[in-house]
Order: structure tokens, then sequence, then C-alpha cells
């Protein structure tokens, strides 16, 4: 490995390996005041979800605000949404990895924990939506005294449920995993003795050694390699949850890739949003530096000029097929008709705002940052609602078109998934070590201009 | 480290002859079939510029992502970027063909489809030749751009032109992404004026940007057989795979969403494209083209062992050559040529084009020092192991 004097460090102020640990770990110690106080709120919100919940399970779905046109309302425009947050951490460890970008190690503990929560928040959705949760099960395949009847294996509802189980034990292994040899230096550390038979017990008794090392990068790889395809395929199936129907503005091709860009789009936008919070609240500036988010925000423009194209696509293919239909849906319903506010909103907060990180000036201000990456994910979230409530409430018969709006128990259950998803994340920050401390040592060692072994130039 | 191509009389020969050779089947084709002689042009004509295309937008990823391990390598898409001005030409004169290719030209066939007449404003002969002009004229001045920055870094140094090379690389895909996406709707799904796919311009750019990973690949295989690029290991040769591979799997998976989802949809209107091609000689080349493109290299370049070395890459390089011709031929033929024929004029002509596109590379090459002098990351390049 040779660094280039002009590449910038990855970790600032000539740590040593126990100076990192120590300053990583700090926050599992010492509980701040503010923590309890957030952590109050977010449950709050959970309880407020769960009341909103109780309501949907013993009343029934007719307390949402959905119809005969628009019967997925907000359930499915959360589901999505949250489905692409929980894209960012395997994307980051995946992608990232596979493209050697050094910097990922310094954020990729915390976007994975944030696609397991997220797509927890996630599959509470449809599960709901199934108007009899309590039968769920009936969507395993499996042999069984009801007929027996099976799911139909046709139908994307049916691929988006192997799919989300699928990642979700993935990720979250890949997570789990990649956690070990950390928890084992907690164990090393920690002086009360229930820490350090609690961290020791989910540390498997790591104790460091070459052999455990090497199967700790097997199983990475492994897990690694089936986790990149997942990415993929889990959002391109959410699309086929669309884009097999022959409804307008919804059958089209460009779907797979555009949602798996959208929700990589808005997971990286989530990842900005909880990074920055980190460095301001723990004071991690020396390893989540100015560069790493100067990173994150160029990614973010990258993608955002593909959304445009992607949207800009839509719109001109809409006019360019010639169908009545389609061009009804983009020109009168979506860009100019009732729901005009959500598509502007769509396309204003995911094209354009985001084009102000081209500015070295917006992307050293974090305020700035932390403001336009929560813009992002209310504009993904304008593109859900844009995709799921325009083609639905306007079909092909119109004696039943119909507007929606959402109920309070609607709204009350996404605020649930907000204090779920805030919850989480407060909990990882409190006890589980928020960088990886083994990844960021092996980047560490190489930091320093030229400190790398320089290999003779055609050794093989 | 001056390192200079030279290009041999041989080379120079071989190039020559071949271009004589396309010249003669083209003017040939007139005498037997006019209609299939511009549908040959018009493939060919893609086929290269895609590879140009692919080429600079492979040279601005390299500046974006700040990429070390391909500096050394960077003369080669600039050197297939310099493709552009006699891709313009070759272009224009596709004038003279449009009445033999697309439809929406015929103006009778026109005034009795009013799907057609919808589309009138955007495909017209006109508008057509505007977009092709200023589509070349930004390609052309953009890759100009770069490229003389490129130039002027061997001479000074230091950091500025490797910053600015930067910014107008970011400037530059997006050019690219949304000039291509409109480009290849112009030439290949116009052909089919009635069929329309969102996904068809990604489509187009992916496969564009395989094939020109796997020329960029081979050239530089090809030249460090000849003797050059002596610090070459394999582990950039990894990295020159992974970004095959890659694409070769974005490939399949649009081919894959495009497929499923208008067969799962069943429209009339959409599925009217995959029915032409779903008989006889074209059904064959609808499994070919999914074997060359997306099945061979990713079973071939999984392993580590083929994907590090020339003697694997060389042969999968060459079937993807074949692919890109598939692919090409599988989407244009039905639409102008209808009967799937293949002969002397279609060899003919694209070793025509392809004599033409490797003078063009080999000539630029020689212009300047093959392996870049103070690119920042030049030593990264060299010193590259992983």
């Amino acid at each position: 490995m040779y660094n280039s004097k002009v590449r910038g460090r990855l970790i600032q102020g000539d740590k040593s390996f126990g100076q990192i640990s120590r300053e990583i770990l700090a926050p599992i110690d010492k509980t701040p005041i503010w923590w309890y106080f957030a952590f109050l709120v977010s449950l709050g919100m959970f309880g407020f979800g769960l009341y909103a919940k109780y309501i949907t399970v013993s009343t029934g779905i007719g307390t949402w605000g959905v119809n005969n046109s628009s019967a997925w309302g907000w359930a499915i425009i959360n589901f999505v949404w949250w489905i692409g947050i929980g894209h960012a951490g395997t994307a980051f460890s995946i992608f990232l990895l596979i493209l050697r970008q050094k910097w990922r190690t310094a954020i990729n503990r915390a976007a994975e924990a944030m696609t397991v929560v997220a797509v927890f928040c996630a599959s509470l959705f449809p599960l709901l939506h199934m108007g009899r949760p309590w039968l769920f099960f009936f969507i395993f395949p499996y042999p069984n005294t009801r007929g027996p009847l099976w799911v139909n294996f046709n139908s994307p509802l049916f691929w988006d449920f192997v799919a989300i189980s699928a990642y979700l034990l993935i990720s979250a292994s890949f997570w789990y995993f990649g956690m070990v040899p950390d928890f084992a230096t907690i164990r090393d550390t920690a002086k009360s003795k229930i820490k350090k038979a609690v961290y020791g017990f989910f540390s498997f008794g790591w104790t460091g050694s070459s052999k455990e090392w090497l199967r700790f990068e097997a199983l990475s790889f492994v897990l690694g390699g089936i986790a990149a395809v997942l990415v993929v395929s889990v959002h391109s199936i959410v699309s086929t949850d669309f884009a097999v129907s022959v409804v307008p503005g919804w059958h089209t091709t460009i779907f797979p890739p555009y949602f798996v860009i959208g929700a990589i789009f808005s997971g990286f936008a989530m990842v900005l949003t909880l990074v920055i919070t980190m460095r301001g609240l723990y004071k991690m500036n020396d390893f989540i530096t100015d560069s790493h988010v100067d990173a994150v925000c160029r990614v973010l423009i990258f993608i955002s000029l593909i959304m445009g194209t992607a949207y800009t696509t839509e719109i001109f293919m809409a006019w360019y097929s010639g169908s009545d239909y389609e061009m009804y849906m983009f020109f009168q319903n979506r860009l100019f008709g009732d729901y005009a506010f959500e598509f502007w909103a769509m396309f204003v907060s995911n094209a354009v705002i985001p084009q102000l990180f081209w500015f070295k000036a917006v992307r050293r201000r974090m305020w700035m940052v932390f403001v336009i990456s929560i813009i992002i994910n209310i504009g993904m979230w304008f593109e859900r609602f844009n995709i799921v409530i325009t083609s639905t409430s306007r079909d092909f018969l119109p004696a039943s078109w119909a507007n929606y709006s959402p109920t309070w128990v609607e709204v009350g259950f996404f605020v649930g998934t907000l204090g779920m998803f805030l919850a989480g994340v407060l909990l990882f920050f409190r006890f589980i070590p928020m960088i990886a401390i083994s990844e960021l040592k092996s980047v560490a060692k190489f930091d320093k201009p030229n400190n790398g072994q320089l290999k003779p130039a055609s050794h093989e | 480290m001056e390192e200079r191509f030279v290009v041999s009389n041989r080379f120079k020969l071989i190039t020559y002859a071949l271009m004589g050779i396309g010249v003669v089947s083209f003017a040939l084709g007139f005498i037997f079939d006019a209609e299939r002689t511009w549908a040959n042009y018009l493939l060919n004509n893609y086929y290269f510029v895609s590879l140009a295309v692919g080429a600079a937008f492979f040279g601005a990823i390299q500046y974006i992502t700040q990429s070390g391990w391909s500096a050394m390598f960077k003369r080669v898409p600039e050197a297939m970027a310099a493709y552009f001005p006699i891709a313009a030409v070759l272009f224009l004169i596709m004038f003279f063909g449009m009445h033999s290719i697309f439809e929406w030209t015929h103006e009778d066939v026109v005034q009795h489809d009013h799907l057609l007449q919808h589309k009138s404003p955007y495909l017209n002969i006109p508008f057509f030749f505007i977009r092709v002009v200023i589509f070349f004229a930004v390609w052309i001045i953009m890759s100009k751009l770069l490229r003389k920055l490129s130039l002027q870094e061997d001479e000074v140094g230091g950091m500025v032109y490797f910053e600015k090379s930067e910014l107008y690389s970011k400037i530059f895909i997006f050019i690219i992404a949304f000039s291509f996406s409109l480009f290849s709707v112009d030439m290949l799904m116009s052909l089919d004026p009635h069929w329309f796919s969102t996904l068809f311009a990604g489509k187009s750019f992916i496969a564009g940007f395989m094939h020109a990973n796997s020329i960029i690949a081979l050239i530089v295989i090809l030249l460090s057989r000849n003797g050059y690029f002596k610090q070459m290991n394999r582990s950039h040769l990894h990295d020159f795979t992974r970004y095959i591979f890659m694409a070769s799997i974005v490939w399949g998976y649009f081919n894959f969403a495009e497929f499923m989802l208008i067969w799962y949809g069943n429209i009339p209107e959409e599925t009217s494209w995959f029915v032409h091609r779903w008989h006889g000689a074209y059904k064959v080349l609808f499994f070919a083209n999914i074997i060359l493109n997306w099945g061979i290299p990713f079973l071939a370049l999984m392993p580590r062992k083929t994907s590090r070395g020339k003697r694997y890459m060389f042969p999968v390089i060459l079937l993807l050559i074949i692919g890109q011709y598939t692919e090409l031929y599988y989407i244009i033929w039905p639409s102008t040529v209808h009967e799937a024929k293949f002969g002397l004029l279609e060899i003919g002509t694209f070793l025509g084009f392809a004599g033409l596109f490797s003078w063009v590379v080999g000539t630029t090459l020689a212009k300047a020092s093959l392996v870049p002098k103070n690119h920042p990351y030049l030593e990264e390049s060299i010193h590259h192991h992983f």
C-alpha cells in the first residue's frame, strides 16, 4: 500500500492505538444528561406509535385515510422510505469496501446500525397493513393444513417478504460480527464485573489470535458478497411492487435502478444526519473529519444528478410514449395537478438543493450540510408520496377518483417508527462503540503519507 | 520515465488496409442492398462512438474518485476519446441514409399515424441533426479540454491541473449522462418509433461503458505485450477486470429489469419490440446477447486467478467485442433490415471502422508520453498492489 502525499489524513491528531480505543469507547462509560432526555422523548413517540398500532389492530384499517382507490396510503410510503434509508449501511460497507475507499471505516458502523433499525421500522408497515397481522405467517411458503394454501409466487409482495427478511438477516449478521472484536476490546478494558460479563458474552470469547482474524475476514468476505447483491435486489423488488402493474406512472422499466439509486441517496443523507450528530454530540471530529463529510457530500451530488436525470427521463418518456394515460399522469396529475406541491417538493429537494454541495463553503459548514441532509430525507419521503398516491388516486375509472389524506392514526404510526429509530440510535450510541475500532486501526497504520512499505514496482 | 508509443509501419499498413476494406464494402453495399448498408453504417458508427463515450466516462470517473491505481494508463482512454471529431463527421454523413433506416422520416407514414405525429416535434430530421451537432460539440470540447490539461500537467506539474481536471470531469459526466441518454434514444430506440422504455438509455449507457472498459483493458494488455507499461502488474489487471465485471452485472441487471417488467405488464405497445425479436435467428441472438455480455464475463472473471491474468482476460474481452456487436445487431436489424442477414458486407464494414478507430487511438497515443508525467497519483499507480 502506497499513499501519495496529496491524500488527506483519515485520523487527525497522531493518535496511538490505545488512544483511539479510549476515545471511541469513552461514551460507553459515561452517559450525558441530554441522552436521558432524548431517550425519554423517543420513548414518548414510540408509545404514541404503539397506541396508533393498537387502534389499527383493534378497530381496523378503516381508521386510516385509505380508500378504495388509494389503498396504500402512508403505510406504503413510509415502508419504502424506511427501506430506502436502510440501504446505506450495507452500501457503505460493501460498495465502498470494493472501491477501496478507506474513509468508510469511520462511518460504516453507524451506517450499519442505522440500517438494521430502519429495516425493522419498515417491516412494521406491511405487517400491520395486512389487516390481520396475527395471520402474517400465511406469507411463509410451507406445506400447511390450510388446503394446502400456497402463497402466490408470482406476486412481488411475496418477493418483497423474501428479499427483506434475507436482507435483515444478512445486514444484522454483518453488523454484529463486525462488532465482535470491538466487544472484546470493551470486555478487556471494562472495570465493572457486569460489563465484563455482558460484553464478554457478546464477544464470543474473542482473543484476537491470528486464526480468529483469518476466520473473521473470511466470514466478512462471504457475508459481504451476499449483502452486495441484496443491496441491489431489495429495492429492485420493492420497485416491482409498483412496476409490474399496468398503472400509469408505475409501469416503467427504469423503476428498479431508479429505486435502488434513490434508496442509496436517502440512506447516505441519513448517514450524514447521523454522523454530523455524532460529531457534534460526542466530539468525534478527529475520526469523522471534515473530509469524511466532504466525501459523503460529493457522493450525494453525484446521486442527486442521477435522480434529476431519472425524473426528467420519466417526464420525457411520458411525453415520448404518446400514451394518453402516461401524459395525463405526468403533466396533469403530477406536475400541475392536486399533488403538484408534493411533486415539486420532491424535485427541488432531491435534484436541486443538493447541488449546493458543489460549493466548498457549503460542504465545510456543518450546519448547512446537516440542514441539506434533512431536506433530502424529506424530499425522498415526498418522492414515495408522489409515486404511491398520485397514480392510485386517479385510476382508469374517473368515477372512482379520490384524493387521499392521512388520519392521525397513520401519522401516529409513522411518528412511532421515528421514535423507534431514534431510540435505537440512542441505544447504539450508549452501548456500542459507534466507530469500528478494529477497522479504524487497520487504516491508521497506513494513514501517514508514504508510511506503507514500498513494494518493488514489478514484483509479479 | 519518458515512454513513448511508436506507431509501427506494420500497424499503419494494417489499419489502412482495414479502412480500405471498409470503404470498399460500404461502396459495394449500395449495389446490393442500400438499406442494409445504412443499417451497417449506423451499427458501426454507434459501436465505436459508444466506446469513445465510455472511455471518456472512465477517464472522468478516475478524476472524480481520485483513483490512484489508474493514473499510469490515463492516456489510453484519452486516446479513445480522440475519436469524437471523426465520429461527428461520420454521423453527419448519415444524413443521406436517414430514409433507409428511420421509419419516422417518411412523411407519408407519419401522416397516417397519430403517435408519430405526436412525436414529430422531437423526431424530425432538422432537430435530429441539431442534436447530433450539439452532442458531438460538447463531447469534443470537453474531451479536448481534459486532454489539454493532461498534457500541460506533463510539462508543468503541480495540483492545479489535477484539480481543474476534476472539476471538468464532474461537469463532463453530467453532460455525458444527459446527452448520451438522448443520443441512444435517437439512434437506437427511435428505429422502432412506437416503442419506448425508460430504461433504454441507462441500458445503452452501461453497455457502452462495459465495452469501453474492456477495450481499454485490451489496449493496455496489447501495449504491455509489446513492451510498454513495464510497471503494470496483476493488481492493475484485477482493477480493470473489476470494472468490466461490475459493468457486466449492471448490464445484466438492467436488461433483466427491462425485460421482466415488460413481460409481466404484457401491454402490446411495449411487448411489440420483443415480439419482433422472439423468433428465428433473433431468438438465438437474444440468448447469445445475454450469454456473451453477462454470462461469460460473470462466470469467467469471478475467480481471482482469471481476473488477474492477461491470458484469461484476453479471450473474455474478445468475446465482449463480439458481444457488443451482437447486442447492437439485435437492436438495429429487426427494426431496419427485418431479415437477419449477415455476410461479408457486415464483416467488411466492421473491419473498416475497427481500422479507423485503431488508427485514431494509435496515432493519438504516439503524440504524448504513454505514461503521464507529474500526475499526483502516478507513484501510487506504479506501486499499486493489493
